[in-house]
């Protein structure tokens, strides 16, 4: 039977008393996230050709891409960050940044019965030249 | 299926000490044109045929594995193992609860209040065709 | 004598995830457990009728954000055997490596877990710091601290350069050092001597007629592993099965203490096994559809994961089933809160690690 009065545990607690803490003063203090790590995706439509590759291949339909109207949506909180149409986008027009999905603080439904998270980028056809609007 | 061949074939995996791995089902379903297979054809034709479950009893002792298959129809009586493994209870309520697999004499019987789901029985041949017939009508990508 | 019906769940402060059992108690003594599961039933196997079966491995990692790593391998390791694609070595090893981190992870997660159940809250908050270099670890080499999507079918998705590997090892090993430490307290602390000894004994022979798997088993002192069976470059390592004679909570504690060192053990043998250099191949191009089905085993931290694939040439499987080493453990819990007290209940569902989020998928 275990000596009653054996607490291995003191030492260890005497000890954090008086040291640094190991947890990060956050918000003050916000540790960068690490190279690599999986956070949102970024498009840049000026690349696009609106193959429609990364819509296809998206696991959670998160993707919308219309070649017909040279537009391409993506639903970030839908995106599960599984980085597939990064991979398969042919011309680098997605990229896995680090930075976390920007928060929506709204929950209302857009127009097309686009959701919260959703971010939708026009690209003008080669001949016009009015402006679009996004 | 012949129960007591089965039940002593079980009893002998028991006597040698295997262990009881799986009890898996799965619904089989005629090939139809709603899930993307070449449509047999007196399938559209015929009365409409009991469905098939296939049943495997996976048992495994350290590196060997093997499994005792089954195919039976929906409705027939399957007999529980529970007698040689007394774990088997948790997998024969499940297949009796999300399959409707009919198994007799279960160790212990929770009576169907194991799982709690949307749709009783979601894994029976009517759950799943309909199931495929509404995603091949709406044609929407969850 | 009087009974009295006590729900336990399934929200419990010990609990990781709700499962509920209806205990059937005569004053203090528990007689009889009904569980109910199904509280966080998904339909996740149901899934494979909507979606293809290169998407279905990120399905399958979300089974559970604890054993996330191996659903991910076991699914795409199921597939690679049906469509007989020969995985990269470097990407095989990668994932050995990836695995033995995970364990590691999973067992300081449940000695922090097991450590609240009886109220030490204090050793509870040093496992978990401990186990948050690990998850930096994953987000280093993964991306993701706890889903991380490296698996494809035909490999992986990211390497890990030379230099990153012995950075990590170096990491593993200071962290075992410090976690003797904590070790100590756990081989030698009274209280939890008090709480675990002696409390919800497994004998080898109930082990066996219960068909328990994984620590359960080994701390009952059967020596069953699946890593033994050599399967994914594990008869390129030398490991003994970590095994335990008393089987009560305390030697399940003890056996899950000594695989993080065997894991960490583990990294540095392959580390030194895998082939070296940088560019190598990590990813076989996968094409046609999968035919055919497969029984596949993994020993995950909980035990014997079984992975059963069904797939008939369509782009979508014909049926998935894991059969996750919770399930197969519940009997065995079940076994064991009858006949103990009301107040040693939260220790013994959770010696047998508990995942009720792969158990109903």
């Amino acid at each position: 039977m275990a000596n009653p009065l054996n607490l291995p545990m003191v030492r260890r607690s005497l000890r954090n008393l008086v040291s640094r803490p190991v947890t990060r003063r956050y918000p003050t203090e916000i540790r960068p996230r690490f190279a690599g790590a999986r956070g949102t995706i970024e498009f840049d439509v000026d690349t696009c050709v609106f193959c429609m590759l990364c819509a296809r291949r998206c696991p959670a339909a998160a993707i919308t891409v219309s070649r017909e109207d040279r537009y391409f949506a993506i639903e970030q909180l839908t995106c599960i960050g599984c980085g597939v149409c990064v991979e398969v986008c042919n011309k680098g027009s997605l990229t896995m940044s680090v930075n976390s999905r920007a928060g929506h603080t709204r929950a209302e439904v857009g127009p097309q019965g686009q959701r919260p998270g959703h971010e939708e980028w026009r690209k003008p056809a080669p001949a016009a030249e009015a402006l679009v609007g996004s | 299926m012949d129960g007591t061949a089965f039940l002593a074939r079980v009893g002998a995996y028991h006597e040698a000490g295997w262990r009881l791995a799986l009890i898996n089902v799965t619904t089989v379903l005629p090939p139809t044109a709603a899930h993307g297979r070449a449509p047999v054809a007196e399938a559209t034709t015929a009365v409409e045929a009991p469905g098939v479950f296939e049943i495997a009893w996976a048992f495994a002792n350290g590196g060997e594995f093997e499994t005792i298959r089954e195919q039976i129809l929906a409705g027939e009586a399957v007999p529980s193992i529970s007698e040689f493994f007394g774990a088997a209870f948790l997998y024969e309520n499940e297949i009796r609860e999300l399959f409707g697999v009919n198994v007799t004499g279960i160790g212990v019987d929770l009576k169907g209040q194991l799982y709690k789901t949307a749709t009783k029985v979601p894994f029976s041949h009517s759950a799943i065709k309909a199931r495929l017939e509404a995603a091949a009508a709406g044609a929407v990508k969850p | 004598m009087k009974r009295t019906v006590i729900p336990f769940g399934p929200q419990h402060p010990v609990l990781p995830e709700p499962l509920v059992l209806d205990l059937v108690l005569e004053d203090e003594k528990v007689v009889d457990a009904i569980p109910t599961i199904g509280y966080i039933h998904r339909g996740l196997e149901m899934m494979v009728e909507r979606v293809e079966y290169t998407e279905m491995g990120f399905v399958v990692e979300r089974i559970c954000g604890i054993c996330s790593f191996m659903h991910g391998m076991g699914y795409c390791v199921s597939l690679e055997s049906i469509m007989n694609v020969e995985v990269p070595e470097r990407a095989g090893w990668l994932r050995l490596i990836w695995a033995e981190i995970s364990r590691i992870q999973s067992h300081l997660l449940w000695l922090g877990l097991g450590a609240d159940a009886f109220g030490f809250e204090n050793l509870f908050m040093h496992c978990w710091r401990m186990r948050e270099q690990i998850l930096d670890v994953f987000e280093k080499t993964t991306g993701g601290r706890i889903i991380h999507s490296v698996n494809r079918i035909g490999g992986v998705k990211r390497d890990i350069s030379d230099s990153e590997l012995a950075a990590i090892l170096a990491e593993l090993q200071e962290l075992g050092a410090a976690f003797k430490e904590t070790a100590r307290v756990f081989r030698t602390d009274p209280s939890i001597a008090h709480r675990l000894g002696g409390v919800g004994v497994l004998s080898m022979q109930d082990a066996r007629a219960v068909d328990a798997v994984g620590p359960m088993a080994r701390a009952s002192g059967i020596a069953t592993d699946i890593r033994l069976i050599g399967a994914n470059y594990y008869d390129r390592i030398e490991l003994q099965p970590v095994t335990e004679t008393d089987g009560d909570c305390l030697a399940r504690v003890l056996v899950r203490m000594r695989e993080i060192d065997q894991s960490i053990d583990i990294v540095r043998q392959a580390i030194g096994k895998m082939p070296k250099g940088e560019g190598q191949a990590i990813e076989t191009k996968v094409r046609g559809l999968p035919s055919g089905e497969v029984f596949t085993r993994l020993e995950q931290p909980r035990g014997e994961v079984l992975y059963y694939v069904k797939a008939n040439g369509t782009k979508n499987l014909e049926r998935f089933r894991a059969r996750t080493p919770t399930f197969a453990n519940i009997p065995a819990m079940i076994k064991l809160v009858k006949g103990c007290d009301l107040a040693d209940v939260p220790n013994i569902i959770l010696t047998i690690d508990p995942c009720i989020s792969c158990t109903e998928r």
